[in-house]
């Protein structure tokens, strides 16, 4: 009799149907799936892939997780409602099966995971060096199984990214990706750096995961040409790190080598902190002239210095009217040059415990002073994982439960917080008090954030 | 006033019930203080201001089942 070899299964997680009919943010792929899946296939450890993205209803999560022997699922906060509920079909279909997960809720919220029987093996932390192992032999690592990561970047093999989902889609250059109105499609999404070392408490992920060394310059540029020589030409580039403006000396060699050992000086978005921009302000120009960055990506949050306090975020509002004077001269000087000017990816945030109506206001003459910008606006949530999430929870003051931790940014999140304020200060209600004009865009680019 | 400048460190808080309280700044009377930016001076009488302990970012998962 022979024997049956284990099937796996990687089911990718995110809202129904969105491959089909959701917006830019949605069709995002997972880095973490992308890089695990690697390094299993690598090993001789394959997996098939599903996503409830490409799905609509439970039925068809029912049918494409029967008959598999092992689940793996890579959990973050806003996708654990999906998780937990496939790790109950999964059972029910295959009750010999196990379900194996990881990922950021794993890691931040621990005890969410525990609490569903069905899920048998959690990996907190990073999963490179763990999965294969795990895979092949689970009965040997306790339930929770605690990751070690690779000491940099430049240890994770280059992700295979035909093990992404496809979505099927004429407009989704797969295995690269559509534009979210970024930078040209197709896209290539790529990590150079990994954890923001800063304490934000809205975030405070160096908190969680652990640090990583940066991927040397050449490594980032090497995989940019193979994807443009085997899916390209590319269109654009995504530099997702959390903090990419950080390390001088490994931007000034990005800033050497990238215009010159790329086949071409793709743009590419990448955020910053306007302290940081500050800090090195002939550096970031000359990233922004030479190498082609002009979607910066920088997180003001706040145009009030006593809401960046409440955030923690060590920056004040004369950082952020420092950076944003500089993006807008300089875009000046490179349109009169015939060049085209950089654009902020701005990062706000609305509806913070303590935010006085006149920090919001400031906020919003802060925005209005960018002159090419692509609001991202939320209002503020308090994830578990965060040092603020976790103050907030434990005061009562949280409204999320694991049933609603979607990134829904108008989503009412905080107890006593004035949305219907917030949402007519989107609606340009309170013009009068900021200054002319409407607000009904700002409104409209409420993003997932 | 920048990260370059003037560094933040995280600052747990002593209350009356205690619970305790995560403050951040640059020192634990200006973490104090900005507690006070959203709290009430009644939320803020439960904190102890001069009983506090200076933990890492890395370290703070360990005290979340003392917040309060």
């Amino acid at each position: 009799m022979g024997v049956f070899p284990t099937k796996r299964l990687w089911l990718d997680l995110g809202d129904f149907g969105v491959f089909a009919h959701g917006g830019a943010q949605d069709l995002w792929q997972d880095h973490g799936l992308g890089v695990l899946r690697t390094i299993m296939h690598q090993a001789g450890v394959p997996t098939d892939i599903a996503s409830t993205r490409a799905m609509r209803w439970w039925w068809q999560v029912r049918r494409a997780v029967r008959g598999y022997d092992q689940l793996f699922m890579n959990v973050r906060s806003y996708t654990f409602p999906f998780a937990y509920r496939a790790a109950k079909i999964f059972k029910e279909e295959n009750p010999k099966g196990l379900v194996l997960v990881g990922g950021m809720h794993a890691t931040v919220a621990l005890d969410e995971l525990e609490a569903v029987p069905e899920i048998d093996y959690i990996c907190q932390s990073a999963g490179e060096n763990v999965v294969v192992p795990l895979a092949l032999n689970p009965e040997s690592f306790p339930r929770i199984i605690k990751g070690i990561s690779s000491k940099t970047l430049g240890e994770w093999p280059m992700m295979d990214r035909t093990l992404w989902p496809n979505p099927q889609r004429r407009d989704f250059p797969w295995p690269l990706e559509p534009s979210c109105g970024w930078g040209p499609p197709p896209v290539a999404t790529v990590l150079t750096s990994r954890v923001c070392p800063w304490q934000c408490v809205f975030c405070s992920e160096s908190s969680y995961i652990p640090n990583m060394g940066r991927k040397p310059v050449d490594q980032v540029i090497d995989e940019l040409n193979y994807l443009d020589d085997h899916y390209g030409p590319l269109g654009s580039v995504v530099i997702y790190d959390s903090m990419f403006f950080q390390q001088p000396r490994w931007l000034e060699e990005w800033l050497e080598k990238y215009p010159k050992r790329a086949h071409k000086v793709w743009p590419y978005w990448a955020g910053g902190r306007t302290d940081t921009v500050r800090q090195w302000p002939d550096l970031f120009e000359a990233l922004v002239r030479e190498t082609n960055w002009d979607t910066v990506s920088l997180g003001f949050e706040s145009g009030s210095t006593r809401v960046l306090n409440i955030l923690n975020k060590e920056t004040t509002a004369e950082d952020n009217d420092f950076s944003i004077d500089l993006v807008n001269e300089l875009g000046d000087k490179m349109e009169a040059e015939g060049k085209k000017a950089p654009v902020f990816w701005a990062n706000i945030m609305l509806g913070i415990p303590g935010e006085t109506r006149e920090d919001a206001f400031a906020t919003i003459r802060m925005l209005r002073k960018m002159k090419r910008v692509l609001p991202s606006i939320a209002y503020y949530a308090p994830y578990p994982g965060s040092i603020l999430g976790h103050q907030l929870i434990a005061e009562g003051r949280s409204n999320m439960t694991k049933d609603n931790y979607h990134r829904y940014a108008h989503d009412r999140k905080v107890k006593g917080i004035d949305y219907d304020f917030y949402d007519g200060l989107l609606k340009g209600k309170f013009d009068r008090g900021i200054n002319a004009g409407s607000s009904k865009e700002l409104e409209a680019r409420l993003v997932k954030a | 006033m920048s990260s370059f400048d003037t560094p933040h460190r995280i600052f747990l808080f002593e209350m009356v019930n205690g619970k305790k309280k995560a403050g951040y700044g640059p020192s634990p009377g200006e973490a104090y203080e900005r507690l006070g930016l959203r709290l009430t001076t009644m939320e803020m009488a439960q904190v102890r201001p001069d009983k506090f302990e200076r933990v890492s970012q890395r370290e703070f998962r360990k005290h979340i089942h003392e917040l309060g």
